[in-house]
């Protein structure tokens, strides 16, 4: 009678109310992830085999035509290699940064840590247009805040050898501060007790970084690095405010071909078609990247 | 007492003005219009409370308001509500509610997207000899006999000069060029440099959106847009002559430059820039933001002294859809109000002037006001030699802005630019319903 109580204490699906509970929550998150993302993507991809505008009720089965046709842009594949390099680009930018400030933070010499914490991450939390906008001032080739402080007479948004640059100042202006905050509280939580010791061996900061901060820090630095590839490969934003592609195609990414696809051209399903390819390759790099810490965990 | 005596009078003067206002319209007054009229005395929906919605797109309130006004003033029975939305979501929302039968029974309509909405709008019960007879540009808008929607004005481009520059020049009235050659010497005498050669003024900029002037001036060369079958066509002579003409102007007279301010608009408003082709609308937007700026309006100059195919091409101001999915007495009220408003020359000059455009509507033809706007008055000569395209789906324009970029920006061949833009283009419009109406224009015959 004694073993049955405490066995049922200790199992905390026995009660009815946090059973209730448990299949209530899990339903939700069912009901959800079907409504809001397993149906949609059911639905583009059962779109992308048909000339597609939903608002003008136009739903005609093409078969492969789609497919093809987006296999056979050269436009989407190049915009496929900006966006790769942008993204590749922008990860590291954001990490390299994020641990630089990171680790001034994390040291002990650095006071007013809140202040400088909050600091960094004002950018990540104000929306991506307004500050869009507020760049796009700033690269006037007149009157831009960017040319007077450099001196210069660049025309950053159309001259095709500066646009995409411009795009990547200002996405990682925009995102330095989540790496920031995320690799900070990675510092906080790793075993200080590794770095007494290796101070007390004798490593110097430097020592300590790349022999304890960093190696212990792999975990985090690997979801930011997951994290921002899906975030980045699905940019299109600035690029809508800033230079909408421009000048001529130098400025595509796939995400605002996608966009343009779908909501100036309202061609769904060529749009759809684009998107599968896209959402195949996050999805295979993303599974790359699992992959390969799980070799390095081993 | 004294304040009873006050407040009496205030009353009553108040319930004469009102009365006065309603008589207008109301019961027993005038009959309004020339062939399309419209009798105030006959009641809508039986004189029965209905209410409506009508849709519309941010920045025209206090016309819509107007409208509406006006017209609940004989109608009080009608009550319209107005639905205001940013005009980007506009175009997404409106669709859809369309689809539903509690959409709005009337709403807004932009020609660009005809394509998304044809198949949602009933038809105008106005007879369409009737439009004809009181609007210009009514037949290409007609579908298997019917009307669903026509032009209140008709927009275009027109060059506008900085006058304290012009005179600054020494450039008088009689400047006022009429060829692409008389342009470029003007274009000349408007540019300032610095001692270092770097451009102070420039004589002309057609920076950030040229692809809506390119798409235009290939008429004055009696080249179609669109080809027999509804191909679009860039990769012609008369695109490579215009294109080559506007990168002359910069790389050959050094009138301009490329990198010169990136809003050939705005900084024509800031001062920077002498000379701006510009449509109709930027009129208005030029009062609003840059009242200092003070300007004058020329017609878009061609390339020789003869009468061209077409000066342009204009893009219709449209009048409102009716919602066909909508129930049969809202229905209904539409349609009175579409009647009310194509009879109602008073409404028809405020929605002219507020966009700047030349009326359709034949009795407003030599209106004082209308004429009075400068970019409106020099289209008036000439005003049956504008083209319309038809309702050209943005890929048109999308693909025009990229070769256009590639020729200025990123040094693209000319040729090579625009064959890629007109075969993206036409993949793009594989599938789509578009038609081109250039066969209906007057003087379509005289297309190469």
């Amino acid at each position: 009678m004694n073993l049955q109580i405490r066995s049922k204490s200790r199992d905390p699906l026995r009660s009815r109310s946090e059973i209730i509970l448990r299949n209530t929550v899990v339903a939700s998150l069912i009901l959800f992830f079907l409504a809001f993302y397993f149906i949609p993507i059911g639905i583009a991809f059962w779109g992308s085999f048909h000339l597609w505008n939903p608002l003008k009720g136009q739903f005609r089965y093409t078969g492969l035509k789609n497919w093809h046709n987006v296999l056979n842009n050269q436009l989407f594949w190049y915009s496929l290699k900006n966006t790769g390099l942008f993204s590749v680009i922008a990860v590291l930018a954001r990490i390299v940064i994020g641990l630089l400030l990171a680790s001034a933070l994390f040291s002990r010499l650095v006071k007013a840590k809140s202040f400088f914490r909050t600091l960094y991450y004002l950018p990540t939390i104000t929306p991506m247009v307004a500050v869009a906008f507020v760049w796009k001032n700033m690269y006037d080739p007149q009157f831009g805040l960017l040319n007077q402080l450099l001196g210069t007479k660049i025309n950053w948004l159309f001259d095709g050898r500066y646009a995409m640059l411009a795009i990547l100042l200002l996405t990682i202006w925009k995102d330095f501060g989540y790496a920031v905050v995320i690799l900070l509280g990675g510092m906080y939580s790793l075993p200080m007790d590794c770095f007494e010791a290796a101070e007390i061996d004798g490593a110097d900061a430097c020592q300590r970084f790349f022999g304890i901060t960093l190696p212990l820090l792999r975990p985090t630095v690997l979801f930011i690095v997951i994290t921002s590839f899906i975030s980045y490969f699905q940019t299109y934003i600035p690029v809508m405010v800033l230079t909408q592609g421009g000048p001529g195609t130098k400025t595509q990414l796939a995400t605002y071909l996608i966009f343009d696809q779908a909501f100036s051209k309202y061609n769904f399903g060529y749009a759809s078609a684009m998107s599968f390819i896209l959402f195949l390759l996050i999805a295979l790099l993303t599974a790359l990247s699992f992959r390969a810490s799980g070799r390095k965990e081993q | 007492m004294k304040q009873f005596t006050r407040r009496a009078i205030s009353l009553v003067l108040t319930l004469v003005m009102a009365l006065t206002a309603i008589s207008a319209y109301g019961e027993g007054s005038a009959v309004i219009g020339s062939t399309i009229q419209y009798d105030p005395s006959k009641p809508v929906n039986n004189g029965e409370d209905i209410a409506i919605e009508f849709w519309y797109w941010t920045g025209a309130d206090k016309l819509f308001q107007a409208v509406v006004d006006e017209y609940t003033a004989i109608h009080p029975n009608v009550k319209i509500t107005l639905v205001e939305n940013p005009f980007d979501d506009y175009w997404t929302k409106l669709p859809l509610a369309l689809q539903e039968p509690n959409g709005p029974a009337i709403f807004n309509v932009h020609n660009s997207h005809h394509e998304n909405l044809i198949g949602y709008l009933a038809p105008y019960v106005i007879p369409v000899e009737d439009l004809e007879a009181d609007f210009v540009g009514v037949s290409a808008h007609i579908i298997d006999g019917k009307v669903y929607y026509t032009d209140y004005g008709m927009m275009t481009a027109t060059m506008y000069y900085n006058k304290a520059m012009w005179e600054k020049a020494g450039l008088t009235e009689a400047d006022i060029p009429t060829t692409w050659d008389e342009f470029r010497e003007v274009a000349k005498k408007l540019t300032i440099r610095d001692e270092n050669g770097n451009l102070v003024q420039a004589g002309f900029s057609f920076n950030g959106g040229a692809q809506g002037d390119v798409l235009g001036m290939q008429y004055q060369y009696g080249q179609n847009l669109f080809t027999a079958d509804n191909k679009v066509t860039f990769n012609n002579d008369a695109v490579r002559s215009v294109i080559q003409r506007m990168k002359d102007i910069y790389e050959v007279d050094g009138s301009g430059d490329y990198n010169f301010g990136n809003n050939s608009g705005d900084n024509f408003g800031q001062g920077m820039i002498a000379m701006y082709l510009g449509w109709g609308f930027m009129h208005g937007l030029f009062q609003a933001l840059w009242p200092e700026t003070e300007f004058g309006s020329f017609e878009i100059p061609t390339p020789t002294k003869d009468v061209p195919y077409a000066y342009h091409r204009y893009n219709g101001e449209s009048t409102f859809g009716i919602n066909k999915n909508a129930p049969a007495d809202q229905q209904a009220v539409a349609q009175d109000i579409v009647r009310f408003f194509l009879a109602n020359d008073a409404l028809q000059k405020q929605f002219v002037l507020a966009n700047s455009v030349f009326p359709a509507k034949k009795t407003l033809a030599a209106d004082t006001d209308i004429m009075n706007v400068s970019s409106i008055a020099v289209l008036a000569k000439h005003i049956d030699r504008y083209i319309w395209p038809g309702p050209m789906p943005s890929a048109v324009e999308n693909n025009m802005k990229i070769a256009i970029e590639d020729i200025f920006y990123n040094g693209a061949d000319i040729g090579t630019a625009l064959k890629n833009a007109e075969d993206t283009c036409n993949m793009e419009l594989e599938g789509s319903e578009f038609e081109s109406v250039e066969p209906s224009y007057a003087h379509a015959s005289e297309a190469k």
